[in-house]
Formats: structure tokens, sequence, C-alpha cells
């Protein structure tokens, strides 16, 4: 998403993480999630440099420093609530039964052994203690771009992927 | 007997039910049966969890995927993220015994095992494969005189790519012949293989950053003209359709396209009516191309 935001400063990041420099990661875990993992640099890359997979490891390193977003740490709270990281609600119960279909979709969501198992294996990996540890903040950045608003607020509780 | 389970995911069941239910009418009007695919999860979603931890996004992908085997079924995706987890996550643990044996060893608690025996496809590229678009077009009854914008997502593709399809080999037109099928014309515009902007966690941690290049790929769409959007992934749906009205107020623009997946398409043109697809369902209005479809 480089072309949308003048402050996105991937290739900085992938330079120091290259060169074994620390990063400042308050600073650079917003931007490290400007990738959309379109895959655009990777495919069109001359040397075949697998960009993407780098940023999906710098993001994994981060959080297993307990740098994570507030808004990820929410998606991942839904994750280990319901089995989805986008979850039913009522006005998608509505449209279903509208549809014809059962208020609730034949998955985790609406069996208690499903939901049971996923958060069994979210425990023995480990994730819910690492999702669940201070977080970074979602802070006006640097440039001034402001990654916590009302609006991504709203956003987050209602759609997440 | 089914040799295919459908893979629901997160948005279209919870979101944009209409997408499951032109499936499944679709499906049956194909005879292609398809097996529910009980307390399936999240697929995990690729742009968060694969970057959060990976042996948890692989360990929940492998719990999928041992739900559908356990059916002696391929799993079939309608969206494009679950299509990148489980086809990658299907691949690596079946490439990797080491990853693997991890994986199993926490999913035998549960009571399941991950052997690897099956494939993972998403409807389009099944479509295209499996069924052809000359068989579509024989159980067309209700051709649809429209212009579309077809859009691909990202990774629909990027899975193809990596497992050396020939679908994916020199121009890409397998989607756009699937829409051909339902008599619409699918119009180029600038552009096309531009992400929708939602993907990699990007729209939970920055969505008015991802709305910009929402614009740039509607003002696209806009400029050739088209009755309405094509896509094949829920969450580009939600996107395109929700993300629309969001770009509208932030940059005051006033676009008015309405967005259908392929499944919704194909619905009408067999003859499903708006209402029983959930294509009236969606927050930017689809009354201009009900209308024309008339
Ligand atoms: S995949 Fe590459 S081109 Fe696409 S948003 Fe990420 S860094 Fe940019």
């Amino acid at each position: 998403m480089g072309e949308q935001e003048q402050t996105y400063k991937i290739r900085k990041f992938l330079e120091m993480e290259k060169l074994g420099l620390e990063n400042d990661e308050d600073m650079m875990v917003p931007f490290i999630f400007y990738c959309t993992t379109c895959y655009r640099c990777q495919d069109n890359c001359p040397q075949d440099v697998e960009i993407v997979d780098a940023v999906l490891q710098i993001r994994e390193d981060a959080v297993h420093k307990g740098k994570m977003l507030e808004s990820h740490k929410r998606v991942a709270q839904m994750l280990i609530e319901h089995g989805h990281a986008v979850p039913n609600n009522s006005a998608g119960k509505e449209k279903r039964k509208k549809l014809g279909l059962n208020e609730m979709p034949p998955t985790v969501q609406g069996s208690d052994k499903g939901l049971k198992e996923v958060r069994t294996l979210l425990e023995l990996t480990g994730f819910n203690k690492l999702v669940a540890g201070e977080q970074c903040k979602d802070t006006v950045n640097e440039a001034g771009v402001s990654v916590k608003n009302a609006d991504y607020d709203n956003s987050i509780a209602e759609e997440s992927t | 007997m089914s040799e295919l389970s459908l893979f629901l995911g997160c948005v279209a069941p919870n979101r944009y039910p209409g997408i499951e239910a032109a499936t499944k009418k679709a499906f049956s009007k194909l005879d292609i049966e398809l097996d529910e695919l009980d307390g399936a999860s999240c697929c995990p979603a690729p742009g968060v969890f694969k970057s959060f931890d990976k042996v948890t996004w692989l360990t929940l992908a492998s719990r999928n995927l041992a739900l559908s085997e356990e059916l002696n079924d391929d799993i079939l995706t309608i969206c494009n993220g679950c299509y990148s987890t489980l086809k990658d996550a299907n691949d690596e643990l079946k490439s990797n015994s080491n990853l693997k044996e991890t994986v199993n060893k926490n999913l035998t608690e549960t009571g399941h095992n991950f052997k690897g025996c099956h494939d993972v496809r998403h409807i389009i590229e099944y479509l295209s494969q499996e069924v052809g678009a000359e068989k579509i077009r024989e159980q067309v009854s209700d051709p649809l005189d429209i212009k579309v914008a077809v859009h691909y997502g990202c990774h629909l593709i990027q899975p193809l790519k990596e497992s050396g399809s020939e679908l994916v080999k020199d121009s890409v037109t397998f989607f756009d012949e699937l829409v051909e099928a339902t008599g619409a014309s699918s119009v180029d515009y600038k552009d096309k293989m531009l992400c929708c902007g939602a993907g990699g966690g990007a729209r939970t941690a920055i969505l008015d950053a991802t709305l910009k290049m929402t614009d740039k790929k509607l003002q696209n769409m806009k400029d050739a003209d088209v009755d309405c959007i094509v896509n094949a992934c829920p969450f580009c749906h939600l996107q395109f359709d929700s993300g629309q009205k969001d770009v509208n107020s932030k940059y005051h623009k006033q676009y008015e396209i309405p967005v259908l997946h392929y499944t919704q398409l194909l619905g009408l043109a067999m003859g499903f009516s708006p209402e029983e697809l959930g294509v009236d369902m969606n927050v930017t209005g689809t009354d201009s191309l009900i209308e024309k479809i008339k």
C-alpha cells in the first residue's frame, strides 16, 4: 500500500531487520500492518525476494515481544470467545432467518463441543497467554496518522480479518 | 455421495449469509452435493492470526482440515482468505513432517488427527476446472445482460500461482469466463488486479488507509461504467459494499455500485430471485441492478 501512504516504511523496516538493527517497535508496529499481503511487490520483485513472508515474520516477532495493536488484540479475543474472528450478531441472525437458513450457521458457534476444542487448542499453543499481555498502544504516529479513531473502534467490533 | 464439504468461514455466514444461501442453491442446481462442516471455526484468518503466531494458525487450520478429512471430503471455500489459509496450511503440513507432528500432538488432545490426504478448493477455481464455463452456461435460464467489473482478489491468485496451476499461466481469465457464462460481459478496467484494500489485517488496524485503496479501485470500476462488481470473497465483498459507504462519506464521493459474490450472480442467472440470494441485503443499494435484470 505504499502508493497510498507516504508514511509507509516497510522498506526501511526490512532493511533494519536485515542489518540486525533493533527497531523502535512502538513506532514500527502500526506501519508493519499497512501491508495488505496483496503480493504485488513479491510478484514483481526481479530477485524473487519473499517480501510478504518477511513482513509476516517481523509482525510475528513483534507480537511475541508483546507488541500488538489493541485492535488486533480484540480480534484475538473474538477468536477465543467465539471461535470466529467475526462472530454472528443479531443483524446476521435476522438475515439468515429471512433467507430460510438456521439462525446460527453450522459452525463452531452453534457447537459447545467444537468451541471447547478450539479453546483447548488455543490454550495448548499458548495463544491465550500470547495475546493477553501488555499491549502496544495504538497511537498517533510521528507522521500524524491516527491509527485509532472512533470509526475504526466501531468497525472493529463488527468486522475484522 | 458427496466429495466436498462447504467451509463457511466467518464473514459469509455472519455478515453476508446471502452468499451461503446462493452457494447452496447454485450447487444444488449443478447437482453437486455439499456436506456441512459441523463445528468448523475461523480458518483462521491469514492476515491477522498467521502473523500473531504461526503454530496457532496452523493448528486451528489443521482442525478444520481434519474435520473435512473425517467426512472423506475435499474442502470447498467461498472466500479468498480461507483459501489462502487452508491451502497454504494443507500444503505446508503435507510437506513438513516435523510441523505435522507438532500440530497433531495438540490436535489429538481434541480427538482429531490431520492426515493430509485431501485437497483444498476455492469455489471459482473448482467451478472453472471441474465443471467448466460451458456446463454452467447450460444451467443458465435467465442470461444477464449486464456489464461486470470482475474482482479476483489477491488470495485467489496467490495460492494458485504457488501451486503452479495452469489457471494463472500467462493471462488470467478463468474467473471472467465463469462470469461471462451467465450472459454478463466482463468489462476491462484500470488496475483490475489491485487489492480491495482490506486484507492482511489492514482493515482492522488502519481502516482509513485501506479505504484509500478501495476508493481508487471503485473509481476505476466506475470509469468503466459497470452495472456491478463481482467478487470471489466475502471479505472483498465487505470492503466494497460496506467500505463504499465509508468512502462516500469520508471522501465526499457518490459511488453506487452494487456488489455481488459470484454465487449470487450465478444464482440470478439460474432464475433465483434477488431476495432468495440476499442480493437485497447489502449496505450499498442493489436496486439499479435488480431493475436492470427484471
Ligand atoms: S504485499 Fe507488498 S505491495 Fe502489497 S501491500 Fe504488502 S508490501 Fe505493499
